[in-house]
């Protein structure tokens, strides 16, 4: 099916008007940002404390880990703020209204530093340029697959196949137009948003707004497209409160603006593989902050409102998976190891990547749960929330006590959590399984059941002839993991790819080794000489088998 | 009726006129007016024209009604007092009326076990996972759009409230804001009020505390004294903590007035529901029997079946509870249990905290 566009001019795209209220948008962030920190730290002091720890955390990166897209002023300024820091500390038995005047000002200069830096931009005719670019990309990506000539001039067609976009689709369309969409989706790979991206233009949404990693900006050709389409920056070296709050309050104004986003409330990439059960609450909650803050601007009828959207990506393999997973093994245990991002993503991974995942046997599931408003209620058709009963609910009365309507920072804070659980429900019922996730949860399992421990680290240390799996064994055990599954999926608690449905059990753990197995060197399974089941690469076996967490299936394993 | 729109503060209501819920609209009567609501229309007309209900007198403050919609649209913050197996069911009935701007604090010391093969709850062959145990707060945040939920537990046994004794009650509730309200609602001279955000732990404490006033009972009804008991309440709270902490509840809750408060006031109690149940198999009397003599099921028979399916799941230590068990579904003498459980080799002393 090829959908239409839900709005048909670029130009008339909400990212595209918030795009010409820039100065708008930046002046309230740094206002915003500012009232909060005072009320976080609201004496002189306190934010000067956090000034100086800024300033010392900010001084240390410049010097440890400077990238090439740090602007050549970055060190003047903030031995800038050090002069102004210094200044203030020597004159502090002066005049404390003075004193704290320049305290004010330097928190000023640093909030508004941070909130430039984030800005994007959204051009309508880079749009454009790139979709058609894109487009080109991936009908060359398909040329060893296409099943007729014609797809060659409609590269959409052939997508249908490889990009799989299900679920509650036609309401997020009509949802585009009332209201603001916020998708939030799990996070397996840096090619998630570029990914979603693609798959909403392909549903024909306007384009989202989405947080990309600084260090992609890194790269002038990736720094031109994300630049301009829609990407504000974050960097995830900058962990001090300062920074933090800005670029809460920078999403949330631009939520309010309307801008429809993509967070991933998980923070950054799943380490180990499996879908996310521990969410970033803060920056999930602004979603409820600006949703009040409309109650609190408009009369109840006009108030905007704010859709939440889960969404799972499926992936039959992970391009950084290798990598993520030592990264977890490392960090496991030790609290406050800090992952560094890597400064640049090389253009060639990204290449082998998609040419892998679309050139060959293989597809992307794009898996929308059904919307939700900030509390977690179920939507219709026309936007409103319902109850249990589908009576249409009056939100905004979450907001009173006694029939007053009142500001409480800790309710919102529980009904942050209410709705993080309710994302995190809904990802696991959309989750789409496929062979490549059943496959080496079947495996490793029955590695952990052969040495019997759960220890992982156990198994990962396994000796190469340890590693065998008998072949009628392993497939006795697919076959009730996969009777589970498909009572699980009639019970709505996960949903099952195709492949699982109709395909022989033979064919379904050919596939599933075959899947996991195309992009890695060393492979995460394969079929021995004797015809069992072995690993060459036990840490992807259990970076791909963690997928299938949290279903209870353990104890189905013989 | 509507009486939100007064000048007066709306009154709060109650959900269920048995002996704790009309306890504790006299209690809120103190404060505000109350709507006491009754699913049983004989009931309600009986208390407008004697003004008393299982021998409590109703406070002037008390509106008895049996109409949903004059709790739902006339009081912000209700109080639902059923018994466990009704809970979902009358939920399910309010819930079409609930608001987003109702609070809903619950009185109920049980589990909700939904069972779609129709087990019973009382049936030795009941096969439970954990999921499918649901605290009652639960329970009303899956069946209603009310968020703001909370509930109360305690030492609070009704009869002593209805003859005005003094007591304290914690309200727990992951939002400050429900104990706040709450706590103001039904703070009174005689009601002191304590505040815990765990909510989980606390209603596990009230729940899973009921299979040792069913061995309390036992112990009493066999004649012993207060060494025994002493013995059954140490040891019991540990059990009780040791399944809590497995079904994901928090230790804390239960060394205060919801675990160990709660424990020490029904097992010392001859007054609650579970002792009775307990007393009387210690005298010989058959569970068929007690329970078709009783006019509702003691929630302990359940607790009992609950936790012992679930620490067998678990795989966790429970004495106490394998041995009440044996007692109501396996026919073992009270006698013969006691003595289990005086040869068992217990070990170290407070293991549990």
């Amino acid at each position: 099916m090829i959908y239409k566009p839900v709005i048909d001019r670029i130009e008339d795209w909400p990212i595209n008007k918030i795009s010409l209220q820039k100065d708008r948008i930046l002046q309230e962030t740094i206002s915003e940002a500012i009232l909060q920190l005072k009320k976080d730290y609201p004496n002189d002091q306190k934010i000067r404390e956090q000034v100086q720890k800024t300033l010392y955390l900010e001084r240390i990166r410049i010097k440890t880990e400077p990238w090439e897209v740090d602007p050549e002023d970055e060190a003047e300024f903030w031995n800038g703020i050090k002069k102004k820091v210094l200044h203030s500390v020597t004159n502090e038995t002066q005049d404390s209204e003075l004193v704290a005047k320049r305290n004010n000002e330097t928190l000023e200069a640093i909030v508004s530093r941070y909130a430039h830096e984030m800005m994007g931009n959204f051009s309508p005719k880079l749009f454009w340029f790139a979709r058609q670019l894109l487009r080109r990309i991936f009908a060359r990506l398909f040329n060893a697959h296409f099943s007729s000539f014609k797809e060659l001039f409609r590269p959409q067609d052939a997508l249908k196949d490889k990009l799989i976009v299900s679920g509650a689709v036609e309401k997020i369309r009509a949802l585009a137009t009332k209201g603001t969409v916020v998708l939030v989706p799990t996070h397996f790979s840096n090619l998630d948003s570029a990914m979603i991206g693609f798959a909403m233009d392909y549903i024909g949404m306007p384009a989202f707004q989405y947080g990309a990693g600084l260090n992609l900006f890194n790269s002038k050709f990736f720094a031109l497209f994300m630049g301009n389409l829609g990407a504000y920056k974050l960097d995830r070296r900058k962990k001090n409160p300062i920074y933090l709050e800005t670029l809460k309050q920078f999403s949330k104004t631009n939520v309010m603006a309307g801008a429809h986003t993509i967070f991933f409330p998980g923070g950054t990439r799943s380490r180990n593989g499996a879908i996310e059960t521990n969410l970033k609450l803060g920056l999930l909650g602004t979603v409820i902050d600006a949703q009040r803050e409309h109650y609190e601007n408009n009369p109840v009828d006009l108030a905007p409102k704010i859709y939440v959207v889960p969404l799972v990506l499926s992936y039959n393999f992970v391009l950084e998976a290798s990598s993520l997973v030592s990264d977890y093994l490392r960090r496991t245990g030790k609290e406050n190891y800090l992952v560094k991002e890597p400064a640049q993503v090389p253009f060639k991974a990204i290449w082998n990547f998609l040419w892998e995942t679309f050139s060959k046997s293989s597809d992307v599931h794009v898996s929308l749960g059904e919307p939700m408003d900030v509390f977690g209620n179920n939507i219709d058709d026309d936007g409103n929330s319902l109850d249990h009963n589908n009576n249409i609910l009056e939100i905004d009365k979450y907001f009173y006590t006694n029939g007053i309507f009142k500001r409480d920072n800790q309710r919102e804070m529980i009904y942050t959590q209410f709705l993080g659980e309710r994302i995190i429900d809904s990802f696991h019922k959309n989750n789409v399984v496929k062979t490549a996730h059943v496959v080496p949860f079947v495996a490793f399992e029955l590695l952990k059941k052969k040495i019997g421990t759960n220890d992982i680290y156990t198994i990962l240390r396994l000796p190469e002839e340890d590693r065998e799996i008998d072949w009628e064994d392993f497939k006795m055990n697919m076959k009730l993991i996969l009777d589970e599954l498909y009572h699980l999926n009639n019970k709505g608690k996960l949903k099952l790819s195709q492949n699982l449905i109709t395909k022989e059990l033979d064919e379904v753990i050919e596939l599933g080794i075959q899947n996991i197995s195309i992009y890695h060197t060393n492979l995460p399974l394969l079929k021995n000489k004797k015809g069992n089941i072995t690993s060459e690469d036990l840490q992807l076996l259990y970076y791909y088998h963690n997928r299938m967490e949290g279903y209870g299936l353990e104890k189905f394993i013989r | 009726m509507d009486l939100r729109n007064s000048l007066d503060k709306a009154p709060v209501g109650v959900i269920g006129a048995g002996s704790f819920g009309t306890a504790v609209a006299n209690l809120l009567a103190e404060n505000s007016r109350v709507i006491l609501y009754s699913n049983r229309s004989e009931a309600v007309d009986k208390m407008k024209a004697e003004r008393s209900n299982i021998g409590q007198q109703l406070h002037e403050n008390i509106i008895p009604t049996n109409n949903i919609q004059d709790i739902t649209d006339n009081c912000y913050l209700i109080f639902p007092a059923l018994s466990s197996d009704k809970f979902r069911t009358t939920i399910q009935g309010f819930a079409p009326h609930l608001k987003p701007d109702h609070i809903i604090i619950h009185c109920t010391k049980g589990f909700d076990i939904h069972k779609e093969d129709g087990t019973s709850l009382v049936d030795k062959d009941l096969k439970i996972s954990l999921s499918d145990v649901k605290t009652m707060s639960q329970v009303i945040l899956e069946e209603t759009c009310v968020k703001r939920v909370g509930c109360m537990s305690g030492p609070n046994l009704a009869r002593e409230i209805a003859n005005l004794q003094p007591a304290a009650t914690v309200i727990a509730s992951k939002f400050d804001e429900v104990i706040r309200e709450g706590e103001s609602a039904i703070r009174s001279k005689r009601l002191q009020v304590y505040g815990n955000n765990d909510i989980y732990s606390v209603e596990l404490a009230g729940v899973l505390k009921n299979s040792m006033a069913l061995a309390a009972g036992a112990l009493g009804g066999l004649g012993f004294g207060q060494n025994a008991m002493a013995f059954l309440i140490t040891r019991g709270i540990g059990e009780i903590i040791r399944l809590a902490t497995a079904m994901g509840g928090n230790k804390n809750a239960f060394l205060g007035l919801a675990g160990i408060g709660d424990l020490v006031a029904t097992c010392t109690s001859p007054l609650s529901r579970n002792y009775t149940v307990g007393a009387r198999l210690a005298k010989g009397e058959t569970i068929e029997h007690i329970i078709a003599t009783s006019s509702e099921v003691a929630e302990g028979i359940k607790t009992v079946n609950i936790s012992k399916k679930i620490s067998e799941s678990k795989n966790i230590r429970t004495p106490i509870i394998d041995n009440i068990y044996k007692v109501i579904y396996e026919d073992l003498s009270v006698e013969k249990a006691l003595q289990y459980l005086m040869e068992y080799r217990w070990g170290q002393d407070a293991d549990y905290v």
